[in-house]
């Protein structure tokens, strides 16, 4: 049996249905992902894990033991809020050792494992700092530390690299991930954003109006999107309606395929392509965006419009709006997804 | 013309302030002053109203009822309100907007009005409570709850309560335990920068004690009404002390509100 089992859970507030017929498993040591866009139910369902929210229906068990009516208190689950949830009237060092406290655990060794935990997040120095006077990277290592002094079964991560800036968020998101392997701890993070997920997860649980609407690997997700919506939130996927995709690779699909922009190369004069690649098709650009390693560009091929992202190496001239080229593509990455 | 424009601003504010500040400067000096009568000045000074008021047992009771009704009705608001606004921002926070509207209702109605109704309320009760200190504080406590409630539910809203009350109970804390730890530490400026407020307001109060307790129980507002016939120093004297008091009230609660800023 896995180390943690979700099975048939649901949840509603009032009319309102948050998730439904959730089941998963997670193995011990396993950091998996609850990716999202907002309002998906993913923070709600991180919520019924840790017990602040009460389940309609369904059971949870942790290593061995149904904890779906144990209190929060009694699960042994941490927890970092995306509000840091840090005591404001307590130290950095009180607030690490709370937990502790209410276990009933002795001063001299409360003492101990604070500082164990304080120099895991690289925060020593600041054991006597409020929360107040620290920054947000800083504030987040606390409530890391402060969720996994107490030795938690599971660690629950709600968006907590939301609020900082692009810099500490890799960062941190890195110093989050070397503590899970070190400790090997069953982690599940919630996000929205599909590369912290890909980064940092061994599965991927994508989440879409209370429903868990795909799961696996990072790289399974993103190569193999089961249905538009996996396809438009994990990447700049292109959607190409089944008649012209029948039309343009010769197939016989029901479905609308969809094609990721790397997936689409610009035919370059005089290079041999592989059996793979489809013929050339007339395009035009439509315009381009510069995304610092990688130029989109929009282009137009008969009535659709596609993206096609291309490295952006200084020996490649940036093509003009306009600009007439030919297109390939990846006929090995074409995927045929759900509505 | 900024130059001159400030010293304009100046001269309004410090002129303005300066004729409020003219009766309570001439209280000052008579109640300093041993008489003061067909002359400009005072004819000598003197501390002896002071030490007349201050020894005498009557004020000093006066002023012990005062201090007794104030706190008791302060602290009946603590332990009611405290807990009321916890339950109301973590369990049902839509009823904040219901209490915004009850807290007004205190001052929707003059206190006399007011006042009377609690008379024809009363009077006819079994328990005898008009005229006793038990059914001032009960008033004061309506008084006092909307500056309470308002300072307290600001401070509710600086912090994420929500989110420290969860991170408690997965840390192995109760409800309780949580509410006495960490929230109520944060409340803690708030709430005496608004006891301290209401505190001064309370003490101030006139017409509820003259009309629902009168002598019966001479409070320091009725003392000070009730010795307007005697020397104009005794009560010069009277009222810079009462009003000295309120000023260091008044001080402490400012102090307290910008510290929780």
């Amino acid at each position: 049996m896995s180390y943690v089992k979700v099975s048939q859970l649901a949840k509603s507030f009032g009319d309102v249905n948050v998730f439904q017929d959730i089941n998963f498993e997670i193995e011990k040591g396993e950091f998996i992902t609850l990716l999202g866009p907002s309002g998906c139910g993913k923070s709600t369902l991180l919520r019924c894990i840790a017990g602040l929210n009460q389940v309609d229906n369904g059971e949870l068990w942790v290593d061995g033991e149904n904890i779906t009516d144990v209190s929060p208190q009694q699960r042994e689950i941490g927890m970092v809020f995306q509000s840091y949830a840090l005591f404001p009237n307590m130290t950095v060092e009180d607030n690490v050792a709370f937990g502790l406290k209410m276990k009933g655990i002795s001063k001299s060794e409360a003492r101990t494992e604070v500082k164990k935990m304080i120099d895991l997040v690289e925060l020593d120095g600041k054991e006597k700092f409020y929360p107040s006077e620290l920054s947000g990277g800083q504030r987040q290592r606390v409530a890391l530390a402060r969720a996994l002094v107490v030795k938690p079964r599971i660690l629950l991560l709600d968006e907590p690299l939301s609020a900082l800036d692009a810099k500490i968020r890799k960062s941190l998101r890195q110093q989050i991930l070397n503590i899970q392997r070190e400790l090997n701890l069953t982690t599940v993070f919630v996000t929205h954003d599909q590369e912290e997920a890909m980064l940092l997860s061994d599965r991927i649980f994508l989440m879409d109006q209370g429903s868990i609407v795909q799961q696996g690997k990072p790289e399974e997700i993103y190569t193999k999107p089961v249905n538009e919506f996996v396809a438009s939130f994990m990447g700049h996927y292109n959607l190409i309606e089944a008649d012209t995709a029948n039309q343009w690779f010769n197939l016989a699909s029901q479905e609308k395929v969809a094609i990721r922009p790397e997936s689409i190369y610009i035919r370059e004069a005089g290079r041999q392509y592989g059996e793979h690649i489809s013929a050339p098709m007339p395009a035009t650009i439509v315009s381009h965006q510069l995304l610092g390693n990688v130029i989109r560009y929009n282009v137009k091929v008969e009535e659709n419009e596609l993206t096609v992202d291309l490295l952006n190496r200084s020996s490649e001239r940036l093509m003009a709006k306009g600009s007439s080229l030919e297109l390939m593509f990846n006929l090995n990455e074409i995927q045929p997804v759900r509505a | 013309m900024h130059n001159s424009n400030l010293t304009l601003h100046k001269t309004i504010v410090y002129g303005i302030s300066g004729l409020l500040f003219i009766p309570i400067f001439a209280t000052l000096l008579y109640s300093f002053s041993s008489s003061w009568g067909a002359t400009i000045l005072p004819d000598g000074f003197s501390l002896k109203w002071y030490s007349q008021l201050l020894t005498d047992p009557r004020f000093l009771d006066a002023f012990g009822r005062s201090l007794f009704i104030c706190i008791a009705s302060l602290l009946l608001a603590m332990v009611l309100v405290l807990p009321m606004i916890f339950v109301i921002f973590y369990y049902y926070p839509a009823l904040d907007k219901v209490m915004n509207i009850l807290i007004l209702l205190p001052f929707a109605v003059p206190p006399v009005v007011s006042s009377v109704g609690l008379l024809q309320l009363y009077a006819d009760s079994s328990i005898q409570l008009v005229g006793t200190p038990w059914i001032l504080i009960g008033t004061y406590f309506t008084i006092a709850l909307p500056f309470m409630y308002r300072a307290i539910s600001n401070s509710f809203t600086t912090i994420n309560l929500r989110d420290l009350v969860d991170a408690a109970h997965l840390l192995g804390a109760s409800t309780t335990k949580a509410y006495l730890l960490i929230i109520l530490p944060n409340l803690k400026k708030g709430l005496l920068a608004s006891a301290f407020l209401s505190f001064s307001f309370l003490l101030g109060e006139f017409v509820f004690a003259n009309i629902l307790v009168g002598t019966r129980y001479e409070t320091l507002q009725i003392y000070l009404y009730n010795m307007r016939q005697t020397s104009g120093h005794f009560t010069s004297a009277l009222v810079m002390t009462y009003f000295a008091f309120i000023f260091v009230c008044t001080w402490l609660a400012t102090r307290f509100s910008r510290g929780n800023q």
